[in-house]
């Protein structure tokens, strides 16, 4: 790789500006990524959308979507050479295919597929060429701490699709002529042939902008990574220097001293000077053998790691405190003129806090939509305590029902008779036959959904005269006759006799 | 011409009419149910639903059963209040104005989409509706009795349309849902129609009275004399009071509904051949008399819900009387 033929400043760079020379990469070379694009994954689209239309199915422009890795590789050569002064033409493309297009594709075409650092990721095994074990060791050396981004990188892009694709085709539905009957409701719902195939043209259009973007803002992140490993920028800046400085005896000098910089990370084995490494090596093996090199010693008890005494020492709310407002010190030294001013970490503090209330709610939103929430109805129904007012609790009733009904038909009680009867009835019978009840539940609605959930059974059937005359006593404020209720209470013991004599 | 003289044939005379109009207005027993109620509890009704389910049928029929005049407007953006109920034009000939009367002198009138029309001529019904009069040039003409107003309007197509103000709402006794019928009826229906036991047209000869508006206005009186228990009445405003003050309702009923719940609840019971109410009836009726006089909150309309599911809310949490 000839650093100093690169086209773009390589520096260190933060995650986002990586991404904004990704994005400056793309409007240089929009017209010639996007032809790419199209030259690769037109003619594919096509006959996957004739073949989603044919069969009225979703499933091969799913696959087209799948295939996006592979679709992604012919941008990422290109961009990988342009940048460096060398435009591949369509054809050298075409040729060099099986090349850059084939390492480690399986992987991102199945396990790696649905990664979020794609775009960062694919580099290493199209440019770096890693196989096996050095896929991972890479990924180590590259995915290290500061983060690179690359899948927030994904999620924003993702979003840029969805609302360019939403937008595009609202536009669409908003152009076509009424005649067409075409409504964006029914998308959303039920889509013809016709509505399919302009739903996925639409994000195909969109594709073909967002994804040479995407390539070449990973390819950035990419480039950025490794210049802070590597410190790329040092290396052409002393390259820049050893230029001006011939001979090149100094040069070679300055590049030793560039090697032996501690900050500087030989992230590819093979660049640098064998021999002088191997010294180094040593050196640093010795060092840390020796016993003045971190000592060890032996500790008993539990405690944090890399905390001191003094920390362990306040509580939470102090430590929580000095969080919010230490900072708030150093900015009020920095900005006297700002007397109220926020610290940083209050405010994140706060957006954290509601960013979790937000995702909470949702869940609880969610699942209670889905039925998953903690009033989630259970196998079977729970017997009420009261059906129309009535108390049907088994303590509320008198041990023997036909006692307390003959003594109050005796004192010519019907009300308080047919009560009792209704209610042990109805005790038992949802014992027996439980069924969902509320508070509003009539004894007529109790009646019929029994009937209703569990057919005409003997005891349901012998309810129903039981019911009738309840609501004539109770509502009609006619008593039925004494006779009757002795008739219904008769009936009711031979259906119970009945029943603990058949077990 | 029976007319029913005791409770037992008010019931009897009522469920023939249900059947009769059950025999045409086929798989649709609970609407009819729901517009004979309004009919004998003197009450107008608003039906909603989508075009072709049988709703002015369903009045031709009732006419015919009845024997009662019938009208029908089809309301549109253009329909001024005068084309409902008539005008004062001047008669040349004579040299003085005489009374055109409008479509609204009748018993039976179906106001076909009435919310086609502006605010002010579907206001043009409201005196008709509250005061059974019209009135043209200063002058109050009666109308005869029974006096009932369809109005439909269809749930879909609501573009160009003017949603009913509450005032008006609230003078319609029951708001009446029409619905596809089930697999069966439909069934039965289309059978029907094919071995040419009823007409596909709107065919109605084929009824025949079962009695005339006096019978109505008997059965009406009759119902009048249902016992109603002080409890059931209570339960019956505390559904009413509850739709106030309810999660997912931004606006409850008027005590307006209260009248018209503890009415129907009679007719119901009279229907159903019993002299007394019962809480059941109360429930059966609350419904159709709520659905229109009430107002979701609009976290409700978000969540998606109706006011079929909010109403069948309340009546579950709404305790049922005890005795």
């Amino acid at each position: 790789m000839e650093l100093e033929k690169a086209s773009a400043r390589l520096a260190p760079r933060s995650p986002w500006q990586a991404v904004d020379m990704g994005t400056q990469m793309f409007r240089r070379w929009a017209w010639p990524t996007v032809r790419i694009w199209l030259a690769f994954t037109l003619l594919p689209f096509a006959l996957l959308l004739g073949l989603a239309s044919y069969q009225e199915s979703w499933w091969p422009l799913v696959l087209f979507w799948w295939l996006k890795p592979a679709w992604e590789r012919p941008l990422l050569a290109w961009y990988s050479h342009a940048l460096f002064a060398e435009e591949l033409s369509l054809s050298q493309l075409f040729k060099r295919w099986k090349q850059y297009a084939l390492p480690g594709l399986i992987a991102q075409l199945t396990w790696r597929r649905l990664s979020p650092s794609r775009s960062f990721n694919t580099a290493i095994w199209q440019l770096e060429g890693a196989q096996g074990d050095q896929v991972g060791q890479r990924h180590q050396v590259l995915h290290r701490a500061p983060s690179t981004r690359a899948g927030m990188l994904t999620l924003v892009m993702f979003h840029l699709e969805q609302f360019m694709g939403y937008g595009l085709l609202a536009l669409v539905y908003t152009l076509v002529p009424w005649q067409f009957n075409l409504e964006m409701s029914d998308w959303f719902f039920e889509q013809s042939v016709l509505q399919t195939a302009i739903a996925s043209s639409c994000l195909y259009l969109v594709l073909c902008i967002t994804e040479p973007l995407y390539v070449a803002c990973g390819f950035a992140l990419y480039l950025n990574k490794r210049t802070w490993l590597e410190g790329w920028d040092l290396q052409l800046g002393l390259t820049r220097i050893g230029k001006r400085r011939k001979p090149a005896g100094v040069a070679l000098v300055l590049l030793l001293g560039l090697l032996a910089l501690p900050a500087v990370e030989p992230a590819q084995a093979g660049n640098s000077n064998h021999e002088d490494l191997h010294v180094e090596q040593q050196q640093v093996i010795e060092l840390l053998a020796s016993d003045d090199y971190m000592p060890f010693e032996t500790r008993t008890s539990r405690e944090w790691k890399d905390r001191d005494q003094d920390a362990q020492d306040s509580s939470w709310w102090q430590k929580l405190w000095e969080w919010f407002f230490d900072d708030l010190e150093d900015q009020m030294d920095s900005a006297p003129n700002k007397p109220f001013q926020i610290p940083d970490n209050l405010i994140w503090a706060v957006f954290w806090a509601l960013f979790a209330g937000i995702v909470l709610w949702l869940l609880l939103k969610v699942s209670s939509q889905l039925g998953f929430s903690g009033t989630r109805r259970k196998a079977g129904h729970a017997i009420p305590t009261h059906v129309a007012g009535l108390d049907i609790r088994h303590h509320s009733l008198p041990d023997d029902i036909a006692n307390a009904v003959d003594s109050a038909l005796q004192q010519q009680d019907i009300r308080t008779a047919m009560s009792l009867l209704l209610r042990v009835s109805l005790a038992t019978l949802l014992r027996e036959y439980p069924v969902p009840l509320a508070a509003g539940s009539t004894e007529q609605h109790c009646l019929r959904t029994l009937q209703r959930e569990h057919g005409n059974a003997a005891g349901i059937e012998v309810l129903k005269p039981i019911v009738n005359a309840w609501v004539r006593t109770a509502w009609a404020h006619r008593p039925v006759g004494e006779d009757e209720v002795r008739g219904l209470l008769n009936q009711w013991q031979a259906l119970r006799f009945v029943e603990v004599a058949h077990g | 011409m029976s007319h029913p003289n005791t409770l037992q044939e008010a019931a009897a005379l009522a469920g023939e009419i249900e059947q009769r109009l059950n025999q045409v207005l086929i798989g649709q027993q609970q609407v009819v149910r729901e517009v004979l109620i309004a009919l004998i509890a003197g009450g107008h009704v608003l039906i909603e639903g989508v075009p072709g389910l049988g709703k002015t049928l369903l009045v031709r029929s009732l006419g015919k059963v009845l024997e009662l005049d019938f009208n029908r407007i089809q309301f549109t953006p253009d329909l001024m209040p005068t084309d409902v109920t008539g005008h004062a034009m001047y008669d040349q000939k004579t040299e003085q104005f005489r009374i055109r009367r409008g479509p609204a002198f009748t018993q039976l009138l179906l106001a076909d989409e009435i919310n086609r029309a502006p605010a002010k001529t579907q206001a043009a019904l409201l005196e008709v509706m509250q005061e059974r009069q019209i009135t043209i040039e200063g002058k109050a003409f009666s109308l005869n009795e029974p006096y009932m107003v369809l109005a439909t309007q269809n749930p879909l197509d609501q573009e160009g349309t003017y949603p009913l103000p509450e005032a008006e709402l609230d003078r319609f006794l029951f708001k009446v849902m029409i619905d596809y019928p089930d697999h069966g009826d439909e069934t039965r229906l289309v059978n029907m129609v094919l071995d040419g036991t009823i007409r596909s047209s709107l065919d109605v000869e084929s009824l025949t009275p079962a009695t005339d508006g006096a019978g109505v206005m008997a059965i009406r009186s009759l119902s009048d004399s249902v016992l109603i228990d002080p409890e059931v009445l209570d339960y019956a405003l505390r559904i009413v009071r509850t739709t106030r003050d309810f999660s997912g309702l931004s606006h409850g009923a008027s005590p307006r509904a209260s009248i018209a719940l503890a009415r129907a609840g009679r007719v119901q019971a009279l229907v159903e051949g019993r002299d007394f109410v019962t809480p059941d009836d109360i429930q059966q009726v609350a419904r159709p008399v709520l659905r229109h006089r009430i107002q979701l909150s609009a976290d409700a309309e978000i969540e998606g819900q109706t006011p079929e599911t909010v109403l069948g809310r309340l009546l579950d949490q709404v305790e049922a009387p005890r005795q």
